[in-house]
């Protein structure tokens, strides 16, 4: 009794505020009918939780809420259980309608309108770490946003970039594309050198890269780009960058 | 025999009655369950659930700063749930070093000042979930839970500069509900360092749990 008191004061107050903070809607939750013989629940949303109830035709199924590709759904009893999005897809709502719910697929990498990801690799010799997020104009033309953190043995360099991203065979799965962008650099010697001084200058970049898609809403980006660095002695900096990460679209 | 005659009788009434009823208790069953959910005639939209795969949560527990001693370190993660299986996680973590064994041999020697003992850092991961399943606390009381593995990189900001750190881990996670969850991690933070004299990889240890709730 004391251990679920616990739980109840560790777990209430962040479930209730939870409700406080995005309000509970008064639009009921979306209903839908079993069609196929049965529909099997498990404790929680991955295929490693046991199975511990099943829904047969014709039982209705309240909708709770979606964790990737499970949902959480209650039965007139009051119990409580995840089941595939792809189960519930071969049911139907109130209306007699099969139902529809978004069930990312290659279909959509084609059509995706944002991506974002993280990916890592080298700068010359250097480490780095980037983050990035894009949105598609065309079917092959896409804006990027990158933030790019390179930690070397002798500096810290911190890097922005905008650039435009081309890509000839949206409908390939394996697609590659080509970039185009400018941006500024940052970089701050160690403190351990014997002169640092701190420096910034713009850059321009181009490159190649490839997007492979993986599954669900998730693809496999990696790139390669020449960074040319303007500084403002005799001659400019050139570096050679290559990184590979993971990305998501919607 | 007036006995008789009623229980006849009232048989009589009794199966007239049964006569009636059955018919109509049949065709109530042909056509629909006996028991009728509340059923609205509603399309099921997208828009209508919600959806949950970010968590964010709070973590404490200890950091041992090699060379540097143990403190009591803080920090947050989010995290971004992309299937069943696999995880985005990014950190941010606080700590503080403490003195070198020189240090407090030596006396009236300081390697670092206040400012450089801070130890800050971020990073960004990828984590599996490799053995989802269930824990049994007591007899009435069961809860789902993850063990996972974890890794990637980030930066750390220790002894005056920014260091390109690795960390690799494992962590065992507790769901109380669907929403919300408590986690055990053990994580290994490592990066080059040359404070000390000739530069060598430095390994920090990470002992925490955190409470985190899915939005």
């Amino acid at each position: 009794m004391r251990f679920a008191l616990c739980l109840l004061l560790i777990g209430f107050p962040l479930s209730a505020s939870a409700d406080w903070l995005w309000g509970s809607d008064d639009e009921p939750q979306p209903q839908v009918k079993v069609v196929k013989p049965f529909i099997e629940w498990r404790t929680g949303p991955a295929v490693g939780y046991p199975v511990f109830h099943t829904s047969e035709k014709g039982e209705w199924l309240t909708l709770q809420k979606r964790r990737t590709s499970w949902l959480k759904v209650t039965d007139h009893k009051g119990r409580e259980g995840w089941v595939k999005v792809g189960d519930v897809l071969e049911t139907e709502d109130g209306t007699g309608e099969r139902v529809v719910l978004n069930q990312p697929r290659f279909d959509d990498f084609g059509s995706r309108r944002w991506e974002a990801g993280l990916l890592m690799g080298q700068f010359e010799d250097a480490a780095s770490t980037a983050v990035y997020g894009g949105i598609a104009m065309t079917e092959n033309l896409s804006a990027e946003l990158w933030a790019t953190q390179i930690l070397g043995s002798a500096s810290e360099i911190r890097m922005f970039n905008v650039n435009i991203v081309h890509q000839p065979f949206p409908q390939w799965q394996i697609s590659p594309f080509m970039t185009l962008g400018a941006g500024h650099i940052f970089i701050k010697p160690k403190s351990t050198l014997a002169v640092p001084e701190d420096r910034d200058n713009s850059i321009g970049h181009a490159g190649l890269g490839v997007r492979a898609y993986v599954t669900d809403n998730y693809f496999i980006r990696a790139e390669v780009k020449d960074y040319k660095i303007f500084t403002n002695r005799a001659t400019n900096e050139e570096a050679l960058e290559w990184k590979i990460g993971l990305s998501v679209f919607f | 025999m007036e006995n008789r005659i009623k229980r006849i009788l009232l048989k009589g009434l009794l199966m007239a009655g049964l006569a009636a009823i059955v018919p109509l208790a049949a065709a109530q069953q042909g056509d629909r369950p006996l028991i009728e959910p509340d059923v609205r005639p509603q399309a099921v939209k997208e828009a209508l659930i919600d959806t949950e795969n970010f968590e964010v949560g709070l973590v404490t527990g200890l950091m041992k700063i090699e060379d540097f001693e143990s403190s009591l370190f803080w920090g947050s993660k989010l995290t971004y749930h992309l299937s069943e299986r696999f995880f985005f996680e990014a950190n941010v973590g606080f700590a503080e070093g403490g003195k070198t064994s020189f240090e407090k041999l030596a006396g009236n020697v300081l390697i670092l000042s206040e400012e450089e003992r801070e130890y800050r850092y971020y990073n960004l991961n990828l984590g599996i979930n490799v053995l989802p399943g269930r824990a049994f606390p007591t007899e009435n009381y069961a809860f789902n839970t993850n063990f996972y593995l974890i890794g990637g990189a980030g930066a750390t900001e220790f002894a005056g500069d920014t260091r390109f750190t690795a960390n690799v881990g494992v962590g065992y996670q507790v769901l109380l509900n669907d929403g919300v969850a408590v986690q055990f991690t053990v994580r290994e933070h490592l990066f080059r360092i040359d404070v000390l004299g000739e530069e060598k990889t430095s390994m920090n240890t990470e002992v925490s749990t955190g409470l985190s709730v899915f939005f």
